[in-house]
C-alpha cells in the first residue's frame, strides 16, 4: 500500500539553539553550543550533569512549561504557513503533540506535601490537567478537530508526525498541527541520571568516548495541510511527508533490540509507503543520543539499510528533548532540504570501531530532496519519518 | 549479619526475586545471565542499593561490571571499600 | 473496510473476564470498595472500584512479572483476556500485531514511588527501576515485550478523550494497513495520590452508589481497570462481536451530530456533574443505557462503555441500569432483558472544554 505525499507548509520550534527556526539553524551551523548545570532547578546529587536548558523563556503562570514550549512553536509555525485565524475558524484543524512530562501527574512539590501531611490543595494537579500538550494549543486557537496526545517516550514526536499524516489523508482533518513538547525538571533529569546514560561532559554521539545523553528542552510543531486547503489558498509547501513507519522491538523497557530488527523494520515500513530506494535518501538525522548501546544499534542498521548515506546527530546541539526529539529533530530535517547542507554532528570526535559508521564531521552539502529521521524509544519503539524538499511548482 | 547475607537480602526484596530465598542464593552464581538472570536494568538499580544501603558510590558500569560478577565479588568489592573510607 | 472486534478482555470493580461483566450486566449490581488515603489528617477510605490482576498468573509467570507493576499488570491482564476470548492466546504468533493503550494518567503508582524515591533517600538514590515503568507507555511497551508484538505500539493520552482518540488511532493503523490486528485497550489505575486528588477536587461522595442519569448533580466514584478488545481487518469468516461503525473526536457538539437512525442506543453518563447537563442536551433523543455505576467514572470507561455495547449486540439484550433508570431529563431509558431492538450503539465521551468523542458500535 501506497500513501499519498502530505504537504508541510509552516515549521516552528525553540529549543536551547534558539527560539524560532531561523535562530537554530543559524546558532546550529556556527558550531555553537552551550550545555551547561540546570539553572532552573537544583540537586543534591554529588554530580551537576550538563543540560541543555532555553536560557530566555518563560512559561505563563497555570501553565506547564512543556505545553507552552508547543504553544511558542505551534504560533511559529502557523505565522509560518501564513494561516490566520479567520481562515483557521472556517476548516477542521487537528492537533497533535508528543510528550513525556506533559500529562504525567509527576509533580514533586505536590508528593512532599501529600506525603508530610499538609494536606496539598489542587493548584498544582490543577495546571497538569490543564496544560494537556495538544489541548492547550487546541484551545489556544479555537480549534475543533481531532486532538490527542502521544505519550510514547521518545519517539513520541516522529510518531505525533507520523499520525497527523494519515489524518490528513484520511479527510479527518483538513490542517494539523503536528509536533512535541518537552521541559527540563528534576523527575527527568534523576531518572536518566539513575539509569547511568547522562554523561557528566558535553554529550558526543558516535563518539568512541560517548558516555551518554544530555538532556534538553523543547517544543517543535509543523503545520501539515490537505491538498483542498493548499489550492485554496495556492500554498507551496516547504517539504512532503513522504513516509512513515513504526515498529516495537517487544524486547526491552530500556535497551534497544541488539539486532536492531524494530529500527529495520520501521525504516522499510517508511520506504515502502512510497516506494522510495534507499539510494535516493540524501541524509540521516539520526536519533544519535550518545549512550552506548542506542548509537551502536542506530548506526548497524544505518550501514546494513543505507549504506553510505551521511548522517548526524543534532542532540549535541539540543540535548535529547524526549517527547520533542523526534519533532524538532523533523523541523530541522525539512529546513536542512531546503538549505541542501547538514551541520556537524557535535560532540564527534574519536571514530568508535565497533559502530557501524562515523557521522558527518562538518557541514555538508548534498544534492538530493529526501531526507530521513528516526527515533528509538524506551519500551521499544523505533519510528522514522521521510521528509521531501518541495518542488518548484 | 555479614555483607553476603545483608547483600542477598537486598536481592531478594528490593530486585523482588520472589521465588528465591536468601539462602538460595548461590555466593558465586554470576548475577546477570545464567545465573540468578538479572538483566541491565537491575545493574543500574543495584548501583543505587549499594549507595542506600552501604553509602557506597559506583560511578559508572565500568567499574559495576567486576564489582557485580557474584554475591560474593561484590561483598569483597563493598567490603573494601568500607575499609578504605 | 470493515473492523470487527474479535475479542474483549476486561478487569474493574466488578471482576475480572467478560463472563463476569456481563454477569454483573445482568444483576445491575455495582460492586465499589475503597481506596485507603494514609495522609488525609486522620486515614480516609474513599469508595473506589478496585481491579484485581491475580488472574494474571494464568498467562504470565511470576518471573516474567517480577518487575511489573501494577499500572501494567492491569494492561496485561486486558491483553491476554482479550486474546483469550478472540481464541487466539495459543496462536503465540503476534508479530506485526499493534498496540494502541489508552491511560488518562497513565502509571500514578509507580510515578509517585520514583519520587519517593529521592524524597527519602536522595537524589542519588532515585530508583531507575521506578523511572523506566513511570513513562505512560510501559503498559504498551510491557505488552509488546510478553506477547512478542512486533507491530507499531502508541499510547494516548488525553484524560476523558483517551479511549476515543486511541481507538480513532488504532482504526487508522488498520485502515492504512500499518496492522492487520490491533490490540487496544484502556488503562486506568487508581493510586492514593490520585485517589486524594480527586478527593480534593470532588469531596467525598454523597451517595452510596452512582446515579449518572441524574445529570444536575455529581455522583461519580473514582475507579481502575482495563477494559481490552482485540479488533481486526481481516479474519472475514470470523463472526466476533461486532463491527466498529465510526470514530469521531472534536469539539463542539453541533445539532444533529448524533446520527440516530436504526433507533440507536447511547451510552455514556458517568456521574461527572460538570458534564451533566451537555449530556442531558445530545441524550434526549436517542434511546440511553447507562452502566458506569458497575465501572466507575474513570478515562476508562468510555472503553468499558463498549465492551458493554459488543455484548449487548452480541446477545440481542439490554441490561438493567444499576441506578435504576431515575433520570432527571426527557429520555427513553432502555430496562433490562429486552431484545435491543438496534443495530448501532454509540458511547459519548464529553468534557468540560466542550470536548467529545463518540464511537459507533453496530452488529454484524
Amino acid at each position: 500500500m501506497t500513501f499519498s505525499p502530505v504537504a508541510i507548509t509552516g515549521l516552528g520550534c525553540i529549543c536551547a539553539a534558539g527560539n524560532s527556526l531561523d535562530d537554530c539553524m543559524r546558532s546550529i551551523f556556527s558550531g555553537a553550543r552551550n550545555p551547561a548545570p540546570p539553572l532552573r532547578f537544583s540537586s543534591n546529587h554529588p554530580i551537576r550533569y550538563p543540560v541543555f536548558e532555553i536560557p530566555d523563556f518563560a512559561e505563563p503562570s497555570g501553565m506547564l512549561r512543556t505545553s507552552a514550549l508547543g504553544l511558542h512553536a505551534a504560533r511559529e509555525a502557523l505565522a509560518d504557513a501564513g494561516l490566520e485565524r479567520e481562515f483557521l475558524d472556517t476548516l477542521r484543524v487537528g492537533v497533535c503533540m508528543g510528550t513525556t512530562v506533559g500529562c504525567a501527574m509527576s509533580n514533586e512539590t505536590f508528593c512532599r506535601e501529600y506525603r508530610s501531611g499538609n494536606l496539598p490543595d489542587m493548584t498544582l494537579m490543577e495546571t497538569i490537567l490543564r496544560s494537556n500538550p495538544a489541548s492547550v494549543i487546541a484551545r489556544e486557537f479555537g480549534f475543533y478537530g481531532p486532538c490527542q496526545t502521544i505519550v510514547n517516550a521518545c519517539s513520541s514526536g516522529t510518531d505525533a508526525i507520523g499520525l497527523a499524516a494519515s489524518w490528513i489523508r484520511s479527510g479527518v482533518c483538513d490542517i494539523a498541527l503536528a509536533g512535541g513538547a518537552d521541559e527540563l525538571g528534576r523527575i527527568t533529569y534523576l531518572g536518566f541520571i539513575s539509569l547511568l546514560i547522562s554523561d557528566e561532559n558535553p554529550c558526543r554521539p558516535f563518539d568512541i568516548n560517548r558516555k551518554g545523553l544530555n538532556l534538553g528542552e523543547a517544543g517543535a510543531v509543523l503545520v501539515l495541510e490537505s491538498e483542498k486547503v493548499r489550492s485554496i489558498r495556492r500554498k507551496k509547501a516547504r517539504s512532503f511527508m513522504l513516509g512513515y513507519g513504526s515498529a516495537c522491538d517487544a524486547y526491552h523497557l530500556t535497551a534497544p533490540r541488539p539486532d536492531g530488527a524494530g529500527l529495520k523494520s520501521a525504516i522499510t515500513e517508511a520506504l515502502a509507503c512510497n516506494v522510495i530506494n534507499p539510494s535516493s535518501i540524501a541524509f540521516v538525522n539520526a536519533h544519535g543520543t550518545g549512550t552506548p548501546e542506542n548509537d551502536k544499534v542506530e548506526t548497524r542498521v544505518l550501514a546494513e539499510m543505507l549504506p553510505g548515506v551521511p548522517f548526524l546527530s543534532t542532540k549535541g546541539y539540543t540535548g535529547h528533548t524526549l517527547g520533542a526529539a523526534g519533532a524538532i529533530e523533523a523541523v530541522f530535517t525539512a529546513a536542512c532540504l531546503e538549505l541542501g547542507r547538514i551541520p556537524a554532528s557535535a560532540g564527534f570526535v574519536t571514530p568508535d570501531p565497533e559502530l557501524g559508521g562515523t557521522p558527518v564531521t562538518e557541514i555538508t552539502s548534498f544534492d538530493g530532496t529526501i531526507a530521513l529521521s528516526g527515533s528509538l524509544a524506551f519500551g521499544g519503539n523505533n519510528s522514522v519519518i521521510i521528509l521531501g524538499k518541495a518542488g518548484e511548482s | 549479619m555479614n555483607t553476603i547475607e545483608k547483600l542477598k537480602k537486598i536481592l531478594v526484596t528490593d530486585l523482588n526475586l520472589e521465588e528465591l530465598t536468601p539462602e538460595e542464593i548461590d555466593d558465586n552464581a554470576p548475577l546477570f545471565g545464567e545465573g540468578l538472570g538479572l538483566d541491565s536494568l537491575d545493574a543500574v538499580e543495584l548501583v543505587v542499593l549499594v549507595q542506600k544501603y552501604f553509602g557506597i558510590e559506583i560511578k559508572d558500569m565500568e567499574e559495576g561490571r567486576t564489582a557485580f560478577q557474584s554475591v560474593s565479588a561484590l561483598a569483597a568489592y563493598i567490603d573494601a571499600r568500607l575499609a578504605a573510607a | 473496510m470493515k473492523i470487527t472486534i474479535l475479542g474483549i478482555g476486561v478487569a474493574g470493580g466488578f471482576g475480572t473476564g467478560v463472563k463476569e461483566m456481563h454477569d454483573a450486566l445482568l444483576s445491575g449490581q455495582g460492586n465499589h470498595s475503597t481506596i485507603l488515603l494514609e495522609n488525609c489528617g486522620e486515614p480516609l477510605a474513599l469508595p473506589a472500584f478496585r481491579a484485581d490482576t491475580s488472574r494474571l498468573k494464568d498467562f504470565v509467570p511470576q518471573k516474567a512479572l517480577r518487575r511489573i507493576d501494577n499500572f501494567s499488570k492491569l494492561g496485561l491482564l486486558g491483553a491476554y483476556l482479550a486474546l483469550e476470548d478472540a481464541g487466539l492466546l495459543a496462536d503465540g504468533c503476534h508479530d506485526q500485531l499493534g498496540v494502541v493503550i489508552a491511560t488518562g494518567y497513565g502509571a500514578t503508582g509507580t510515578t509517585f514511588a520514583f519520587i519517593d524515591s529521592f524524597i527519602n533517600d536522595g537524589d542519588i538514590c532515585a530508583s531507575p527501576t521506578h523511572f523506566a515503568n513511570s513513562v505512560h507507555n510501559s503498559a504498551a511497551a510491557n505488552i509488546s515485550m510478553l506477547l512478542g508484538a512486533t507491530g507499531p505500539c502508541s499510547t494516548i493520552s488525553q484524560f476523558h478523550h483517551s479511549v476515543p482518540s486511541a481507538l480513532q488511532t488504532a482504526s487508522l493503523w488498520l485502515t492504512e494497513g500499518r496492522a492487520d490486528r490491533v490490540l487496544f485497550g484502556a488503562v486506568e489505575e487508581l493510586s492514593e495520590l490520585i485517589g486524594y486528588a480527586w478527593y480534593r477536587q470532588r469531596g467525598y461522595p454523597v451517595h452510596a452508589g452512582m446515579k449518572p442519569l441524574m445529570t444536575g448533580m455529581e455522583s461519580a466514584l473514582i475507579g481502575e481497570g482495563a477494559a481490552f478488545m482485540l479488533l481486526s481487518r481481516r479474519d472475514e469468516e470470523r463472526e466476533g462481536y461486532c463491527q466498529l461503525e465510526q470514530v469521531t473526536t472534536g469539539k463542539g457538539l453541533a445539532p444533529g451530530f448524533l446520527d440516530c437512525a436504526d433507533d440507536l442506543l447511547l451510552l455514556g453518563a458517568d456521574g461527572r456533574q460538570e458534564i451533566g447537563a451537555a449530556y442531558a442536551t445530545v441524550a434526549e433523543h436517542p434511546r440511553i443505557a447507562c452502566f458506569t455505576g458497575l465501572y466507575s467514572s474513570s478515562s476508562a470507561g468510555p472503553a468499558f462503555d463498549l465492551a458493554a455495547a459488543a455484548l449487548m449486540l452480541k446477545n440481542d439484550q439490554t441490561y438493567p441500569d444499576p441506578s435504576g433508570g431515575t433520570c432527571d431529563f426527557q429520555a427513553t431509558v432502555a430496562t433490562g432483558g429486552e431484545i435491543i431492538r438496534t443495530s448501532r450503539i454509540s458511547s459519548l465521551s464529553l468534557s468540560e472544554d466542550n470536548g467529545f468523542g463518540l464511537v459507533t458500535l453496530k452488529r454484524v
